[in-house]
């Protein structure tokens, strides 16, 4: 069945539709058809696209459908939070395309519903390697940055456990080590995202960074963040600071108020082991790095006024066995008391209607160029070679 | 000596006919004939040497001269040549259907191809082919075979038994009434050996399996027997087993495991001073009281709602804890530990917190 020409089809009949032989993500698809064909700005070309681009307004109607992030607000939103392979691809087509799924949706139907006002509810996602859970993480923080929330997203906590050429012991205090070049890297991406916020945001303390660097009470929060971004030793202490300032603040009565969005990929590093090591060859405990102590503190619900998403990611993960996928497995026992009670939202490989979805996208882009692969044994044999699962579907179709 | 050679061929059909009556004693015939055959024509000398090999082996039946013995020589030949090809033939040609497998197969035998009558092929299969069949197979040969002990043999081999043995109690006819008045159970082993002694060295071994749901112990009882059994408790069949092989007699080993069992169930009951010292780590299973969950659920619960003047922190903890979701969430996070972690626990655990915090 030519799926192109069918639509083709399709569009002479505007209206009606007759069911037709052929399975029933066919007839899904035909239905999303005419849901795009009711909608007077709809994509001319596609039943995989959707036009809607605000989060806030996805519903199930959207789900295995494309959406596109803006690219102008794209290097704000996302400096550093996007999976590698999807950056590249971004680059080649030219645009953002993000698919609508379920566990993305779940994940912003609680956002919209939770109260604020209450201490702030902790959502994990999790599932097999691949699936999908970093790019929902992303398009709910999309959802979040849309609704005025401020992010601080870490793209991947394994990188602050892992390959630190640069251990310095703590000005602040002793027996933890700082990591410079970790902490400023990330607190320029963080200004990037949320410059807006940056000048609103005054400081409730003084903080002595040397004998002659202080940062006094009552300046914005911008003055923190360059403070650190310019003396990079410094830095690891600057985002203690900060994540202790917008624990204080976020989720206020005043009328600065705003909502803070946590964003961790890879939270399991929190609670794992280190590659890394202290002079005397001994490994480096994770509570022993300051950043690792103070995103902790962050994660634990005893702030109010956001929410805190995270993903329980394997590839990059520490000594840990590679089928091991489920939240306790990854997290530990340590892990699980402190993150408990959390939510978690399973993230699994694509389903028939998706993969439907991200199949047309490819012939759309044009990105699928061998000729058996646009035939319908060679649909059969990629869904047998991916098994659905995401990431692997895309590299093989990057190889054809 | 001069032998003419009629009278040489009529000696050896003679006593080729005496080979074919002991044809199933014994074995080495079916190579010899093709031989003597031969020998016929060469030789006299030879054929005097291989016949009188032939006439000390047979039996010294009496031959009766029917058939082609008196007769022309080829006429006796074709009848003698049919006789010969049946017995190069292999005997599963002449198995009945119906014939007693016993007697083929009496002991434990190598497989024998032209004894047994199945169609077994085995080894690696050759290039676009299948595996080679049983006709000089080594494969066959090197594993070990139970031709010798079908049903019909184990039948025979109990019913020869039987005088000897005594009658099974008849109050005992279910697995459970044994399970239930005689729950300890005692292996061992008797071997027959041949060797620089009779006694061989593993008879000495006795193993005792009892299992603890039949032993009088109360909770703290079973669960430091668990932890002094150690290795020995299986927790699948709740069975513990002790092996004693260290003393030469198999007597002295039996004494010795009632006297383990003994000591472990009595040391079991008495609790020691430092017993009171048990850790959370040191817990067979995971018990939600007190537990970091339960810390950080009251924690949440009482940020959501804060302590107001009139109450009191001990009464408000109770009542939280009463509640039913809390309840709910405690039996997810238990079943979590206890149990492992599955999609379904994670689901159960899922509704659960979305229930108590109202999401």
């Amino acid at each position: 069945m030519n799926l192109p020409r069918l639509y083709h089809r399709l569009r002479l009949t505007v209206v009606q539709v007759r069911s037709l032989h052929g399975s029933s993500n066919v007839q899904q698809v035909e239905t999303a058809a005419v849901a795009a064909e009711s909608d007077p700005v709809s994509s001319q070309f596609s039943v995989f696209r959707t036009s809607e681009n605000d989060p806030a307004c996805h519903t199930d109607l959207h789900a295995g459908q494309y959406y596109t992030l803006p690219t102008a607000q794209l290097r704000t939103l996302f400096p550093h939070g996007l999976p590698y392979r999807f950056q590249m691809q971004i680059k080649t087509f030219n645009e953002a395309c993000v698919m609508v799924r379920q566990p993305a949706l779940e994940l912003i139907s609680y956002l919209k519903k939770a109260d604020y006002s209450r201490p702030a509810l902790r959502y994990i996602l999790y599932g097999e390697t691949g699936c999908g859970k970093t790019m929902s993480l992303c398009h709910a923080l999309h959802f979040c940055a849309t609704q005025g929330w401020m992010v601080l997203h870490i793209p991947d906590a394994h990188l602050w456990v892992k390959n630190c050429r640069e251990l310095l012991p703590s000005s602040s205090r002793p027996g933890r080590l700082d990591q410079p070049l970790q902490a400023s890297l990330w607190l320029k991406n963080f200004k990037t995202t949320n410059d807006r916020f940056l000048s609103k945001i005054k400081t409730t303390q003084r903080y002595v960074w040397t004998k002659r660097e202080t940062t006094e009470e009552g300046r914005p929060l911008g003055e923190l963040v360059d403070q650190g971004v310019a003396r990079v030793k410094s830095s690891s202490d600057v985002v203690g600071a900060l994540l202790r300032e917008l624990r204080l603040q976020a989720g206020g009565a005043a009328e600065g108020a705003f909502r803070l969005a946590v964003a961790v990929d890879g939270v399991n590093a929190l609670w794992g082991r280190t590659t890394l090591k202290k002079e005397d060859k001994s490994e480096v405990l994770p509570e022993e790095l300051t950043l690792v102590h103070n995103l902790r503190k962050m994660l634990r619900n005893d702030w109010s006024g956001g929410a805190i998403l995270t993903t329980l990611s394997h590839t990059g993960s520490l000594y840990k066995p590679r089928s091991a996928y489920l939240p306790m497995e990854l997290l530990g026992e340590e892990g699980f008391d402190t993150m408990d009670p959390f939510v978690p939202v399973p993230v699994s490989s694509y389903t028939e209607k998706e993969f439907e979805s991200c199949y047309l996208y490819y012939m759309d882009r044009h990105w699928l160029q061998h000729p058996h692969s646009q035939t319908e044994e060679g649909k059969k044999e990629l869904i047998f070679l991916s098994n659905r699962n995401p990431s692997i579907l895309e590299r093989l179709c990057a190889t054809l | 000596m001069i032998w003419r050679s009629v009278d040489l061929r009529r000696t050896a059909l003679r006593t080729l006919l005496q080979l074919q009556l002991n044809m199933a004693a014994s074995t080495f015939c079916p190579v010899l004939l093709p031989l003597s055959r031969i020998n016929c024509k060469l030789n006299g000398i030879y054929t005097l040497i291989l016949l009188n090999k032939t006439a000390a082996y047979s039996t010294g039946l009496s031959v009766k001269k029917t058939g082609a013995k008196t007769g022309l020589p080829q006429r006796g030949g074709k009848e003698l040549r049919r006789q010969i090809k049946q017995v190069l033939q292999p005997r599963t040609e002449r198995m009945a259907v119906d014939q007693d497998w016993t007697a083929v197969y009496p002991t434990a035998a190598s497989f024998k191809a032209d004894a047994v009558p199945l169609p077994v092929r085995m080894g690696y299969p050759v290039k676009k082919g299948v595996p080679p069949s049983k006709k000089g197979n080594l494969e066959l040969l090197k594993i070990p075979n139970f031709l010798h002990l079908t049903p019909n043999a184990i039948k025979k081999q109990c019913e020869a038994l039987k005088p000897f043995c005594t009658e099974w109690p008849a109050a005992l006819d279910s697995d459970e009434k044994c399970e239930k008045h005689f729950p300890i159970q005692v292996q061992k082993k008797d071997y027959v050996f041949a060797g620089p002694s009779l006694r061989h060295p593993d008879a000495r071994i006795v193993t005792l399996t009892v299992k603890l749901s039949s032993l009088n112990l109360d909770d703290h009882a079973r669960k430091k027997m668990i932890k002094l059994s150690g290795e020995r408790y299986n927790k699948d069949t709740d069975t513990l087993t002790i092996t004693a092989d260290s003393c030469p007699l198999k007597q002295q080993n039996h004494d010795y495991a009632m006297y383990m069992l003994t000591v472990l169930y009595h040391e079991s009951w008495k609790i020691e001073a430092w017993e009171k010292e048990k850790t959370r780590a040191d817990m067979e299973e995971y018990v939600w009281e007190d537990s970091p969950s339960q810390k950080n659920i009251l924690e949440t619960l009482l940020r959501i709602r804060p302590l107001s003047e009139q109450q009191e922190e001990g009464e408000v903890r109770e009542e939280l804890l009463g509640r039913e979701e809390v309840q709910e969430y405690k039996d997810s996070v238990t079943k979590l530990k206890n149990e492992g972690e599955t999609e379904g626990n994670m689901q159960q655990y899922k509704e659960a917190v979305k229930k108590l915090l109202s999401i």
